[in-house]
C-alpha cells in the first residue's frame, strides 16, 4: 500500500513538469494573475489545475489546487512568491516528502507563518491552543486552522468574523454568545463595539480561561469597556462599576488575590459569576441573572443560605444615596460630620490648655 | 500587689493595668489590620496587607482580634458590675453634673475669664469622656463588627441594606476612634506638658501623692480624712483585743472604676 502511494505521487510530482510545459507554451490566460509574482504564476501552471492531489499513506487526499483568485486576494498575493511558505519546495521536480495524515501536512508547512510573523508565533506558544498540541492533541488549531492558508484575510473584517472563526470549534460557546447582548448587537446589528471573543480571550495567547489567574483578571478585562466614559455614554451604562465592585468585598478580595497570585480556585466573585459569561443579559432584561427577582438566586450560589433580605446588602454597584440606600448614605454623612466635629473640638481644647500652660509660665 | 513607696498611692490595680495593656495591645492590632482594609487602595495599605501575608490573613487576624476585644469588654463589664454589686468598689466613671460644671469651669479658665481651676475627684471629665467614648465606640465597633463577620445570619431578619450601613459605621467610627487615641490620648498621656514625656501610672500602678493633691484634690480630701478616719479607729482598736483585730478581714477599697 505504503510503495503504492509513493509511486502515485512520484507520478504525480512528474506530472508537473508536462503540464509546465504546456502553459510555457501557451501565453498566459490566468485572469488575477497579473497581481502576482512570475515565480507564482510558474507554480500555477500546474497548481492551477483542480484535478491535481495527492493521496497519503493514510488514505487522505490532498488536492493540490490553487485557487489563483483567492490567493491574488488574499493579504499575500502581493507580497509572497509560493517558496516563501514552501521553502522545502524550490527545486523541481519537487523533492520527496512523506506524510502520514492531511494533519502532519498541515503541521509541517504551518510554522512557516513566523518567518515573518514571529511576534505572533512566540505569542501562540504560550496559548492554551499550543499547550494542548504540544500534550499531543493534533486537533488544537494551528495558524492555518484560523486564519487559512492560500485565501488568508484580515480576520477582524468585518469584526463578527473573528467569532465565527472560533465557533468551527466552539460551537457551544458560540451559541450562548450569540444569545447574550453582547453577541446580539454585533451579529444582529452590525455593532462592532461589541466584544468578539477575542477581546476578551486574546487572539494568539489565549489562556485557559479556567485557570485562577484567568478569573482574578476578569474585572479587569470587563472594565477595559465598562469604564469608558465615551463608550458607556453611548449605551446609558454607568462607568462606575469597577469603582463600586473594588469598593465592595468581593472585589477587595479578587483584586489582592490576583496580587498575591494565590493559586487553586479563589473563592470570591467577580463579574461573572453574578452577570454570566458567554450568555451575559442586559441588567434591563428580565431574564438577567442579577435582575432584583433574579438575585438571590445568584447570591445562594456561594451563600447557599441566603434569604431575599440578603441580596440588598449588596448596593447593585450604585453609590449610596437618599434614593439609592438612604441609611448608608446618612450613616456616611453623619460620621462627615462627627468626625471633625470631634477631632476639632479636642485639639481645639488641646491648643487652649497648652496656651494656658505658657500664660502661666 | 505592690506596696506603695514613700509619697505614692496606689491608683490603678493590677486588674486594671492588665486591662489597660490587653485593650492597647488588641486597639493596635485591630488598627493594623482595620485600615489596610479601609484604605485598600492605598500604596501603604497594599504593602502592609502584602507584607502581613495577605488579604485572607490580614483578615482572620483582624477578627480574632475582634473576638478577643469583644470578649476583653464583655469581662470588664461583668467584673466591674458584679464588683460595685459587692460593693468593694465605686461606679468612679460614671458621669456626674459636676463633670459638665467643671468643663465649663477648665474652659473658662483656659481662655483666662477665670482664674478658678475645677476640683476634680478621681476621674476628672476628660477622662471619663475618653472612657466613655471608648466604651460606646467599643460596643458600636463590636456590634456592626459581628454583622459584617456573619451577614447571611443577620439578614435573616434584618433588612439587607444594614450590612453595608454597618460597614460605613465601623469603618468611620475606627478612624474616630484612632483619631481620639492618636491626639487626645496621646497628648493627655504622654506630649501635656504637666505628665511630659509619659504618664506610666497605668503600667507602674503608683501616682505621687503630689500629683492626686494637684489633679484630683476632691479624691485627695477624702484620701486624707479616710486616713484620719481608720488612724482614729485603729487608736481604739488599740485598745481593744489582739485577737480582735487579727479576725477583721482587711478589705480594702483601692479598686474603683
Amino acid at each position: 500500500m505504503t510503495m503504492d502511494a509513493e509511486k502515485h505521487r512520484a507520478v504525480r510530482w512528474l506530472a508537473g513538469p508536462l503540464v509546465g510545459a504546456l502553459f510555457l507554451l501557451l501565453p498566459p490566460i490566468l485572469p488575477a494573475a497579473e497581481s502576482v509574482s512570475p515565480e507564482v504564476q510558474f507554480c500555477l501552471s500546474c497548481h492551477s489545475n483542480n484535478t491535481l492531489e495527492l493521496v497519503l499513506k493514510s488514505g487522505e487526499k490532498r488536492s493540490l489546487y490553487v485557487d489563483v483568485d483567492s490567493f491574488a486576494r488574499s493579504v499575500h498575493g502581493d507580497k509572497l512568491r509560493c517558496t516563501d511558505c514552501h521553502g522545502d519546495i524550490s527545486t523541481f521536480p519537487h523533492p520527496t516528502r512523506s506524510f502520514k495524515n492531511l494533519r502532519e501536512f498541515t503541521l509541517a508547512y504551518y510554522e512557516s507563518c513566523k518567518t515573518c510573523h514571529f511576534d505572533n508565533y512566540t505569542k501562540s506558544l504560550d496559548s492554551v491552543h499550543y499547550s494542548i498540541l504540544s500534550k499531543g492533541n493534533l486537533r488544537a488549531p494551528l495558524c492555518v486552522d484560523c486564519h487559512g492558508a492560500h485565501d488568508v484575510a484580515r480576520p477582524s473584517v468585518p469584526k463578527s468574523r473573528i467569532s465565527k472563526t472560533c465557533s468551527r470549534c466552539h460551537q457551544e460557546v458560540y451559541r450562548q454568545y450569540a444569545g447574550s447582548v453582547h453577541g446580539k448587537v454585533l451579529l444582529q446589528n452590525g455593532n462592532e463595539d461589541a466584544p468578539v471573543c477575542a477581546d476578551c480571550h486574546r487572539s494568539h495567547d489565549i489562556v485557559d480561561p479556567r485557570t485562577a489567574s484567568f478569573r482574578l483578571r476578569t474585572p479587569e478585562l470587563c472594565a477595559r469597556c465598562h469604564t469608558d466614559e465615551k463608550l458607556m455614554k453611548k449605551y446609558g451604562l454607568s462607568t462606575k462599576v469597577l469603582q463600586t465592585y473594588l469598593r465592595d468585598f468581593h472585589g477587595m478580595t479578587s483584586s489582592f488575590h490576583k496580587r498575591e497570585q494565590i493559586a487553586g480556585s479563589a473563592i470570591t466573585a467577580v463579574c461573572t459569576d453574578c452577570h454570566g459569561v458567554h450568555d451575559i443579559l442586559a441588567v434591563k432584561d428580565p431574564r438577567s441573572a442579577v435582575m432584583q427577582v433574579n438575585l438571590v438566586k445568584v447570591c445562594r450560589k456561594c451563600h447557599p443560605n441566603a434569604t431575599e433580605n440578603f441580596p440588598a446588602a449588596w448596593l447593585s454597584h450604585y453609590e449610596p444615596s437618599p434614593d439609592k440606600a438612604p441609611l448608608v448614605y446618612y450613616v456616611k454623612l453623619f460620621y462627615q460630620i462627627f468626625i471633625p466635629f470631634v477631632i476639632l473640638g479636642l485639639l481645639l481644647q488641646i491648643l487652649l490648655h497648652i496656651w494656658r500652660v505658657v500664660v502661666n509660665r | 500587689m505592690a506596696r506603695a513607696r514613700q509619697g505614692y498611692l496606689i491608683r490603678f490595680s493590677v486588674r486594671q493595668r492588665l486591662e489597660h495593656l490587653v485593650i492597647m495591645v488588641l486597639f493596635l492590632l485591630l488598627a493594623l489590620t482595620g485600615f489596610p482594609q479601609k484604605f485598600y487602595d492605598a500604596g501603604w495599605a497594599q504593602w502592609l496587607i502584602l507584607h502581613l501575608g495577605g488579604i485572607d490573613r490580614v483578615r482572620w487576624l483582624h477578627r480574632l482580634s475582634g473576638i478577643l476585644f469583644a470578649l476583653g469588654a464583655l469581662l470588664h463589664f461583668g467584673v466591674v458590675l458584679s464588683l460595685a454589686v459587692m460593693k468593694r468598689i465605686e461606679l468612679s466613671m460614671v458621669p456626674a453634673k459636676k463633670d459638665f460644671r467643671d468643663a465649663i469651669i477648665t474652659l473658662r479658665y483656659y481662655l483666662g475669664f477665670s482664674e478658678e481651676q475645677a476640683r476634680f475627684g478621681r476621674y476628672d471629665y476628660r477622662q471619663k469622656f475618653e472612657y466613655w467614648g471608648l466604651v460606646l465606640g467599643g460596643n458600636l465597633m463590636i456590634v456592626t463588627g459581628f454583622i459584617l463577620y456573619f451577614p447571611t445570619f443577620w439578614t435573616g431578619f434584618l433588612p439587607g441594606e444594614v450590612i453595608p450601613a454597618a460597614n460605613v459605621a465601623h469603618s468611620s467610627e475606627g478612624l474616630l476612634a484612632f483619631l481620639v487615641v492618636i491626639i487626645w490620648h496621646i497628648y493627655n498621656a504622654h506630649l501635656n506638658p504637666d505628665v511630659f514625656p509619659f504618664d506610666a501610672s497605668i503600667f507602674t500602678g503608683r501616682i505621687s501623692e503630689e500629683r492626686v493633691e494637684k489633679e484630683h484634690p476632691v479624691e485627695y480630701a477624702s484620701l486624707i480624712a479616710k486616713k484620719k478616719e481608720r488612724a482614729a479607729e485603729e487608736a481604739k482598736e488599740g485598745e481593744t483585743t489582739i485577737q480582735e483585730e487579727k479576725a477583721k478581714s482587711p478589705s480594702r477599697k483601692d479598686d474603683s472604676d
